[in-house]
């Protein structure tokens, strides 16, 4: 088999909306977007004597960009004091016996839930629902749901007990839940 | 048999932690007696397996600036 060649000249022309369109949703800023596609290309730069041609150029620069995306959340995890646990007892979705209330039950969406969407609007409309996340809540669910990492992984990244974790987890899917059903469900 | 009830909350709880393969056999029986009984708790965990599923497939079409690109341009070649 021929080895695959690197087209660096043509990096930007060929990938830099791919990896920017990748990149947006998971970092919630245009800003950062840009530098981190900026900062794949550098560092494929440096590292292109060392391809091997053993994956294709494209998927090649994502694993890099998502470890780019990766180490942004590390560093950010290091600045952010986490407030886990501080309105753990009163988080209004649940009444003082812990069930649902009138309010937050979970109401019938409607849809097959096994069928996969391809609905712009409702895409749009969860990446809405995650910007309003706490960022903590957010990088949990992006690392988890979207980069599809194992949640050892994910505690050892962010420096969060396994604890934390699954208190993260829960929230992130209650808030969701919600925000979807709220923004999405009755526009139907 | 009390010891094996919970509520909504933890269900919801034990919900995520199932998506994962990661209850104790205990919390297993405890979550499915729960489900057995609350509807509103079944609900619940279908949309959160829903909501997981779609976010893996999120996908946006963004671009960036001619200007942007340039500039990446630029910077490599300046390498």
């Amino acid at each position: 088999m021929s080895q695959t060649l690197l087209n660096p000249d043509k990096w930007v022309d060929n990938f830099a909306d791919a990896l920017y369109s990748y990149t947006l949703p998971r970092v919630n800023d245009a800003a950062l977007a840009e530098d981190l596609v900026q900062e794949t290309f550098l560092s494929a730069w440096k590292a292109k004597e060392g391809f091997k041609g053993e994956a294709s150029e494209k998927s090649w620069l994502f694993t890099i960009c998502k470890n780019k995306i990766i180490d942004h959340y590390r560093k950010k995890a290091k600045d952010i004091v986490q407030p886990i646990g501080a309105n753990e007892r009163q988080d209004g979705y649940f009444d003082e016996a812990e069930h649902w209330t009138n309010e937050t039950k979970p109401a019938e969406w409607g849809i097959d839930y096994q069928q996969a969407m391809d609905n712009k609007d409702f895409y749009k409309i969860l990446d809405a629902c995650k910007r309003k996340l706490q960022q903590i809540q957010q990088s949990v669910f992006v690392m988890k749901y979207m980069e599809d990492m194992d949640s050892a992984d994910i505690c050892k990244a962010l420096g969060i007990t396994s604890s934390n974790y699954w208190v993260l987890i829960h929230r992130a899917k209650l808030q969701l839940r919600t925000c979807l059903e709220k923004n999405w469900i009755n526009l139907k | 048999m009390k010891w094996l009830m919970i509520t909504c909350k933890e269900a919801t709880y034990l919900i995520s932690k199932k998506e994962e393969n990661k209850l104790t056999w205990v919390s297993k029986i405890k979550l499915r007696g729960h489900l057995a009984i609350c509807s509103m708790c079944r609900r619940f965990e279908q949309q959160s397996g829903f909501i997981g599923r779609m976010a893996g497939k999120m996908h946006i079409h963004a671009t960036l600036s001619p200007e942007s690109k340039e500039k990446m341009q630029k910077t490599l070649q300046d390498q």
